[in-house]
């Protein structure tokens, strides 16, 4: 069962003044994060209570979800590894950096380490190209990536 | 979606023809009215413009791009061109694209022979592919419902299907999930996706990604033999396509713009699931293929007619006519019901004629409304019906007029029902206060002072007299109702508050009366009926029934159908035609009936399929019923359709010339009809309001008949509710069209909508009697009990009991007594 906690709930109260009663709908994007942030990602359940909140189908909430990387609709580790492999990291090899980052962690892109320290994902675009190859863990950006400065920067996280 | 009323036009030219159309078309149905097809894949005319596929792209004068023809409403002298370089190059390419992923798999796809992206890319698409990579392979025939199959691989991601689960269904059930290559159609967890309207997504898939289940692999679309005719399930009369190979059923599709028109005055399109997935009766293990007497030999059906006539006739020479009677079908046709009266009438000399087991008298005080009245009615008054439960599409289009068209929805029940959430007011009467109810709302519309309700109806008074306002200060009001669910007085309570709302000043007002069957309304007026003839001829306008019928036509009111029964029960009735009815199992009393049959000197029971009452039967007629049989029926909004017939039966005779046959042993001076429009034109001659209906004006949309004068409506006031004794609840008994019973038997595909058997509690009662949600308890009421699962909800007020109808089995008829008095239950655990 999901329910929101104390905080979220002053948060989520927080969000629904921002829109009109009958278009209370528009804080789906909002109320995903507040389950986010509480659980760490969000569940079928978290889906189901959110549309309870804002009168729309559960299915609605997943489509929704869905559309955004950034949501995770599965547990996730402490540390979120998103893989730049557009056009500009693409071209800067980024393919062989994700393969050597996977291999360190010793888990496929997609997968979480059996310590729940990290995940691995790709993602489409940060917006970074002038300093490709670029991933971002968790909120912040690392960039101009080489294999050592990866493991450079996973050592420092372990 | 352009609103009806629109009067502006604008006039254009498309590929140098001019124009003329309503102001905010879009610019493919403008393109239409001139015979130019543009491709479209996502654009749908009841979903309106979304322009998601790019597929319309047209070139449009001082437009600096190509505009998509499905989202671009046309303007005053805009030029469009469908077929310049540029327009054309512009679609090739998007075909190019649409196709990237798709499996060149036509020759084994179900959709192939009749599918839009076939077409267009033959018409509009490039000659060769330059994909020479592998194509995104994704999941093949995966099963959305029990019902509905969906090979990913098709899918165009259009969005027909999710925009029509948001846009018609308004569940918002079916969802693209993901985005870019991984988009996809899916439920929430890939759960069933098993609404009651889940199959007209296989109609308006334009690729063969989603796919009827019970159609799969059966055969190529180019073998069907298709028959436009009506479904026969409930009072609505959708229009269907039936599909059928060397007279074998192979599948039933909704009339619309995919295959034919759609009927807009009757079902926009659109069908339900038992319309759909419900016609295996057709070919169920269960017919009565062959007359047979109560020993079991098999008889010819000749000979059976033959002396199921003599045998009631002999009765009626020894006893007298009111000594036989016939209770009829609301699901036979205007023909077969037409021929059973002429018989009763005319050779055994009786009114003892019914179809019913509620109070309901042919005729309305106020117009009679065609369901595409809704759209156009400022407010729609829904009364003791729940038509999602009881005739789907009408829940469709109920919700269709509340979101696009303004109208406003008042519901009044004494259940909760999915109309509560279109509703702008919905009021919850206690259960058999429908009579005071409609009082209060009576007296409110005349300005008078409304008494307290709070305590019998459990409605205050201000709320009654804010529905009055409403309805006071709208201008076109479309009541709809359900008869059979109204009891007691309430019944004349409803005709009197129609003809208040008809005599307001400056008011439209229209009724649709939602009854159970088929053709509920076309048995009332055919005159299945004790104390009505034809076309709503009271036996007191003996002047008219006599130029009609003849001097000897009988005056003296019949039997209603359960006074038939009470009167087999105590032996002055003899000899009973049962024609496609169970009262065995549908009539209050249950197990009492058969009782009473079995007491009957002759019963003849004529159906189509093996029930509880065949097996009591002195006869069986074989019911060829329809799916076989032509004949017309009128639907709930009073329009009269051709159900024409999709099989063929050679070894048995069709049911209207089975009764005209029975006529003729009587009489043989009697016509005998080359047809079923033979029949139907005397109908027109001979049943008042409806002289225009004949083959030719009924072809296509059907036609509206004119409805019949209402009788006076009688009485004043309501008595108040009675009293609960003993803490014992009111029963009200829910009706569930999706219900398990000899037409959805156990093989049906439609399984996965079958429920146990439940009784909803208020939480108060359910507080005092100590049982909660899922408790297995017995609902009492004498002898009779009923098992069922509680369920606490606030489905109805307290001191009701309310158990849908879900099956044959669940004997639920045994608690009910009298119908017109109140049922009360006590809930044993």
């Amino acid at each position: 069962m999901f329910a929101f906690s104390e905080t979220s709930e002053k948060e989520i109260e927080k969000q629904l003044v921002k829109y009109p009663p009958e278009r209370k709908k528009s804080a789906i994007l909002a109320l995903l994060r507040i389950a986010q942030q509480q659980n760490g990602y969000v569940s079928a359940e978290a889906m189901e209570e959110i549309g309870r909140r804002l009168d729309l189908s559960p299915a609605y909430v997943e489509s929704v979800c869905s559309f955004y990387t950034m949501y995770y609709t599965r547990p996730v580790g402490k540390y979120v590894i998103m893989f730049c492999i557009n056009v500009s990291c693409h071209l800067l090899d980024c393919d062989n950096l994700l393969e050597h980052t996977a291999k360190k962690l010793n888990i496929q892109v997609g997968e979480t380490t059996a310590d729940k320290m990290f995940t691995l994902l790709r993602e489409e675009c940060l917006a970074e190209c002038s300093r490709a190859p670029v991933m971002r863990i968790n909120n912040d950006y690392h960039v101009n990536l080489t294999p050592q400065k990866i493991d450079q920067i996973l050592d420092s996280l372990k | 979606m352009p609103k009806k009323t629109q009067t502006e036009t604008v006039t254009l030219t498309i590929d140098g023809k001019t124009v003329t159309v309503p102001k905010g078309t879009v610019a493919v149905d403008a393109a239409k009215t001139v015979g130019i097809d543009i491709p479209v894949f996502c654009y749908h005319e009841k979903l309106g413009p979304f322009g998601c596929c790019r597929m319309c792209l047209v070139e449009v004068e001082k437009m600096p791009k190509l505009a998509t023809a499905c989202t671009q409403a046309v303007g005053q002298d805009m030029v469009i061109k469908t077929d310049s370089p540029k327009a054309v190059k512009g679609r090739q390419g998007v075909l190019e694209f649409t196709l990237l992923n798709h499996p060149l798999d036509c020759p084994v796809c179900d959709k192939g022979g009749e599918c839009p992206l076939q077409d267009n890319t033959f018409e509009h698409g490039p000659d060769l592919t330059r994909t020479e990579f592998t194509r995104y392979n994704r999941d093949k025939a995966v099963p959305l419902s029990p019902v509905v199959t969906i090979d990913r691989e098709r899918c165009i991601a259009c969005q027909r299907c999710t925009r029509y689960s948001d846009i018609v269904e308004q569940e918002t059930a079916l969802v693209m999930v993901n985005r870019g290559f991984q988009n996809r159609v899916q439920t929430f967890q890939d759960r069933p996706y098993d609404t009651r309207f889940s199959g007209n997504v296989v109609d308006i898939c334009p690729v063969g990604a989603l796919t009827n289940t019970t159609y799969r692999f059966k055969s190529r679309i180019w073998d069907l033999d298709n028959a436009e005719t009506l479904c026969a399930h409930c009072g609505v009369n959708c229009n269907i396509v039936v599909g059928v190979r060397s007279n074998e059923f192979m599948r039933v599709q909704a009339k619309s713009g995919e295959n034919s028109q759609a009927n807009d005055a009757v079902d926009d399109g659109w069908i339900c699931d038992k319309g759909r997935f419900g016609y295996g009766f057709v070919e169920s293990s269960n017919r009565v293929l062959k007359c047979r007497n109560g020993k079991g030999d098999t008889l010819e059906a000749n000979d059976a007619l033959g002396q199921a006539a003599t045998q009631l006739k002999k009765i009626t020479d020894e006893h007298g006519p009111q000594s036989v009677g016939f209770i009829g079908s609301p699901y036979g046709t205007n023909e077969e019901l037409y021929l059973y009266q002429k018989l009763f009438r005319q050779q055994l000399g009786t009114n003892n004629i019914d179809f019913k087991t509620y109070r309901q008298t042919p005729g309305l005080p106020v117009e009679h409304y065609d369901v595409g009245d809704i759209e156009t009615s400022d407010m729609v008054l829904l009364i003791a019906s729940d038509p999602t439960e009881e005739a789907p599409v009408l829940d469709l289009r109920i919700k269709k007029s509340v979101s696009f068209f303004d109208v406003k929805l008042a519901v009044l029940n004494d259940q909760k029902t999915d109309m509560d959430k279109p509703a702008a007011s919905s009021l919850r009467y206690n259960v058999g206060s429908e009579a005071e109810v409609l009082s209060a709302l009576i007296e409110a519309l005349n300005d008078k002072p409304v008494r307290g309700l709070e305590k019998t109806a459990g409605i205050a008074p201000k709320q009654i007299k804010d529905l009055a306002a409403t309805i006071q200060g709208s201008g076109k009001v479309c009541v709809i109702y359900n008869p059979a669910a109204l009891t007691g007085s309430a019944s004349d309570r409803i005709l009197e508050l129609l003809q208040t709302i008809g005599g307001l000043p400056d008011k439209q007002c229209g009724a649709i009366p939602v009854a159970p069957g088929t053709n509920a309304v076309g048995a009332l007026d055919m005159g299945a009926h004790p104390n009505f003839y034809p076309g709503g001829l009271a036996l007191s306008d003996s002047e008219k029934i006599k130029t009609l019928w003849g001097d000897e036509a009988p005056l003296q009111p019949g039997l209603s159908a359960l006074e038939m029964i009470q009167k087999a029960a105590s032996g002055e009735l003899k000899g009973l035609v049962v024609f496609r009815a169970n009262p065995v199992v549908d009539f209050p009393g249950g197990p009492t009936v058969a009782e009473a049959l079995k007491k009957l000197d002759y019963l003849v029971v004529h159906d189509m399929l093996e029930t509880e009452t065949t097996q009591l039967a002195n006869l069986v007629l074989a019911s060829n019923g329809p799916g076989y049989d032509d004949g017309t029926t009128t639907n709930i909004g009073g329009r009269v359709q051709f159900r024409k017939r999709s099989l063929v039966r050679e070894d048995h005779p069709p049911d209207w010339v089975l009764i005209s046959r029975m006529i003729r042993a009587l009489d043989p001076e009697a016509p005998s009809y080359k047809n079923s429009f033979g029949v139907t034109d005397e109908i027109s001659q001979k049943v008042p309001g409806y002289e225009a209906i004949n083959k030719n004006a009924i072809k296509g949309m059907g036609m509206p008949r004119k409805g019949s004068a209402c009788s006076e409506v009688q009485g004043n006031g309501a008595p108040a509710a009675e009293k609960s004794e003993n803490g014992a609840l009111r029963l009200r008994v829910a009706n569930y069209l999706f219900a398990h019973d000899k037409i959805l038997d156990a093989s049906s595909p439609l399984s996965h909508h079958f429920k146990s058997s439940t009784v909803y509690l208020n939480a108060e009662d359910a507080k005092a009697l100590g049982i909660e949600t899922g408790d297995e308890v017995k609902v009492v009421s004498g002898d009779a009990e009923v098992s069922a699962e509680a369920e606490v909800s606030d489905r109805c007020n307290p001191g009701a009991a309310l158990v849908p109808r879900v099956s044959d089995e669940q004997g639920l008829m045994a608690l009910v007594g009298d119908p017109d008095a109140a049922v009360w239950v006590q809930i044993k655990k």
